[in-house]
């Protein structure tokens, strides 16, 4: 069995092209099992995995709990909330704790950028970042890559929009970076109150007016407005936001036929997307927020299965 | 065992074949050096070192008829500076022992070459009031270590009141700094640089707008976008210089801009000199020595406040030391216990420890790589510190009081957590290689640290 050349998913940028091709090609396998009748393959029997939320989080934490019961692995849930971090235990000790229960994997999501560094230096298992504050979403960028290329052969060359708040946006460091590495053509729509003063690291263009390309792009992607991570409002207000951001029935009918919608959920209704969009969503063949949800789960069980199946 | 016995009796020294600047010269000269009393006697080419031999006991009887022991240390390959002046130490007593004390802080200045130092007043509670001042004092004149107090330039460091800035300088405060905090009360500010002018008191300004870098974790550029990191703008500190400037220059003011860390900073700096404003500023080892490109490993001992910038603004830094902007080295020793440290980049404090590193950091990074000359590296851990803050700086000379270290430029190491004497550990150092070791230092005529490779 082909194996992933790394131990640890901190970024996406620790996976290498060929990882990715084997993540992608294992989620097609991964795909059909979910697709029968009975859902579930016995590869993982045995293998304990801890799902450490400390942050709120429903359908990236389902995702990968669903994803590793199907893989036949036991998955127990700890969340900050029900754990001893409310009694004043520190992270470090927490990560100790977890690391004397003789697991095989730990999956974690946090609300500080750069923890999954440091928890690594402390727990020697398999880790997969399930989001780091503004920092990363690796399987995010993984289940995204997944749905475009299932609707596009081609993937070089292809135009992609990220649109909205860049900077508190952790799938959007990991999408973007992705999405360059693939060949696609990105351009950042924004404003410069969401997005980070220096935007080197994106290389990609950004302009301010959704307007300007919607007739052009093949892969709409819109950004969540992240409320929980901005300490002031950064945003003039919703109906200027909908004036320069947001995807509503007439830019929807001003796509090219074929393009896609995307949105990491959960939408802020009426801000990115309108409810118009989002209630006729489901007749529009290039509206995918769903199809990312049922794919996640194809993706992280290629994942978690490339990081332990071998050994 | 043999160290143990030269720290003891020790009031008599010989420093042997060690290589002393002559600054006038402009060139080094292999020399000896003999301390009697505490005072140095002679710096001649060759004293001689035989104890049994008459010479040294004329030598002895000669100054005062004294007869202790002799220590001899032999210095081949080795510099002999004075004893270094770090203008910006963090004590943490009264309050936070745990981290450091004025006992462990004099060991790990003397472990670094440094006889002289500036406390900050961000104790707990803050240096505002004159007996506090005097527990400092006394503290550390019973350990014979030379602390100048710097006391707060407002009562617990508030910036809403100012201090009794004419009754803290009487009890021996040689400055005055909110250092950690800066006032965002502009005209509060310029009272304060008005009233500290009447007494000639320089003010120590740690200079950050706090609507620039308010939850701000690291340098704002490329490295914050690619970590996650909430930006902190070189904004924050260079508009609150820019204000600092106009104040100073209407109050007449003597400033001093500590931990300066941006290219604009600099220029700013650079030109209200030009201007003959009285400005003066400082620069840190670690913002000499690191970029931003460090934090990829979200190292929390690279956590600091000022943050690592650029390298375009490191590099800033070197060349104003190159063109006389700097005026001192200061090492902003921020000592912190573990807990602190040991957590997610967000939950950490900033700070590095810095008096043990000191020297290596900044002669690894400004002679060996950015060649630049020793002599000005001296000045400006001595001389430099010393006359902004109006205070003796060691020297060299005969008749002088004997603050020497003795450094092997050519020896390196990589630093390790263990090798540190201060009570913290959080270096930004540890792991990397840094030339001139320490092998000895006297503070008042007394040898009070070798290097355990002598």
């Amino acid at each position: 069995m082909k194996m992933l050349s790394t131990k640890n998913v901190i970024s996406i940028d620790d996976l290498s092209i060929d990882d990715i091709n084997i993540i992608m090609e294992n989620a097609d396998s991964f795909g059909e099992v979910l697709e029968r009748e009975f859902k579930k393959v016995p590869t993982l029997r045995g293998k304990t995995i801890i799902n450490l939320f400390f942050e709120s989080s429903t359908r990236t934490r389902t995702s990968f709990e669903i994803a590793a019961k199907r893989l036949s692995a036991d998955l127990i849930n700890f969340s900050a909330s029900t754990s001893s971090l409310k009694k004043g235990e520190s992270i470090i000790d927490t990560i100790k704790t977890i690391r004397s229960m003789m697991i095989d994997m730990l999956i974690i999501r946090h609300s500080d950028s750069g923890v999954m560094n440091f928890i690594a230096g402390n727990i020697d298992v398999p880790l997969i970042n399930a989001g780091d504050g503004k920092h990363q979403h690796p399987t995010q960028a993984l289940l995204d890559l997944y749905t475009i290329k299932k609707s596009f052969k081609n993937l070089k060359g292809l135009k992609v929009a990220v649109v909205g708040d860049i900077l508190n946006s952790r799938v959007a460091r990991s999408d973007i970076k992705l999405f360059k590495r693939i060949g696609m053509d990105v351009k950042i729509v924004s404003a410069p109150m969401l997005l980070p003063e220096n935007i080197d690291y994106f290389e990609s263009d950004y302009i301010y007016d959704i307007d300007k390309i919607i007739k052009d792009i093949d892969i709409l992607y819109m950004l969540r407005m992240q409320f929980e991570r901005q300490d002031r409002k950064y945003y003039p207000s919703i109906r200027e936001y909908n004036r320069f951001l947001s995807i509503n029935v007439g830019r929807l009918n001003k796509m090219k036929k074929g393009s896609l919608i995307m949105h990491p959920g959960p939408v802020n209704r009426g801000i990115e997307i309108s409810e118009n969009v989002m209630n006729q969503g489901e007749n529009y063949i290039g509206f995918k927020i769903n199809s990312q949800v049922a794919n996640g789960v194809a993706v992280r069980m290629a994942l978690i299965y490339l990081m332990l199946g071998s050994n | 065992m043999e160290t143990i016995n030269k720290m003891t009796g020790s009031d008599n020294i010989l420093i042997k074949s060690g290589t002393v600047f002559e600054p006038s010269k402009g060139k080094e000269i292999i020399s000896d050096i003999l301390i009697e009393n505490g005072i140095i006697r002679i710096i001649d080419k060759n004293i001689n070192i035989d104890v049994k031999d008459e010479s040294l006991l004329k030598i002895k009887k000669n100054s005062n008829g004294l007869s202790k022991e002799l220590v001899v240390l032999n210095c081949q390959n080795c510099f002999i500076f004075p004893g270094f002046v770090d203008m910006h130490v963090h004590l943490r007593e009264p309050g936070n022992e745990e981290e450091e004390d004025i006992k462990s802080a004099s060991g790990a200045a003397f472990k670094g070459g440094i006889t002289s130092i500036a406390s900050m007043p961000n104790t707990n509670p803050p240096i505002d009031k004159e007996y506090l001042l005097e527990y400092i004092l006394n503290k550390s004149r019973l350990i014979d270590f030379r602390v100048y107090p710097i006391a707060a330039m407002t009562k617990n460091l508030e910036g809403k009141e100012m201090t009794e800035i004419g009754l803290l300088k009487e009890a021996g405060a040689v400055a005055f700094s909110d250092d950690g905090k800066c006032i965002q009360d502009s005209k509060l500010m310029y009272e304060i640089m008005k009233y500290a002018s009447n007494f000639d008191m320089p003010l120590i300004l740690h200079e950050e707008d706090y609507s620039f870098s308010n939850f701000g974790l690291a340098h704002e550029g490329y490295y914050s976008t690619k970590l996650g990191l909430d930006g902190i703008s070189v904004l924050s500190e260079e508009l609150m210089i820019s204000r600092d400037i106009m104040l100073a220059k209407m109050a007449r003011a003597k400033i001093h801009i500590t931990h300066v860390s941006s290219k604009g900073s600099v220029s700013l700096i650079k030109r209200a000199k030009e201007e003959g404003l009285r400005i003066t500023c400082d620069v840190t080892p670690h913002h000499l020595y690191f970029n931003d490109s460090f934090l990829e490993s979200y190292d929390t001992n690279l956590k600091i406040n000022p943050p690592i910038r650029s390298e375009e603004d490191r590099i800033a830094l070197v060349n104003a030391i190159s063109e006389g902007v700097i005026d001192a080295i200061a090492s902003d020793h921020a000592p912190h216990c573990e807990t602190e440290k040991n957590t997610t980049f967000k939950d950490a404090v900033n700070g590095t420890i810095g008096l043990e590193t000191l020297f290596s950091a900044s002669y690894t990074k400004l002679v060996k790589k950015e060649k630049i000359k020793v002599s000005k590296l001296l000045d400006l851990l001595t001389s430099g510190p010393a006359k902004i803050l109006n205070i003796k700086a060691p020297e060299l000379k005969v008749g002088a009081k004997a603050d020497i270290t003795m450094i092997n430029l050519e020896k390196n190491k990589k630093i390790i957590k263990e090798d540190f004497c201060s009570k913290s550990k959080n270096s930004a150092f540890i792991g990397q290689i840094l030339y001139g070791e320490v092998l000895y230092t006297i503070n008042n005529g007394k040898l009070v640290f070798a290097s355990e490779n002598c």
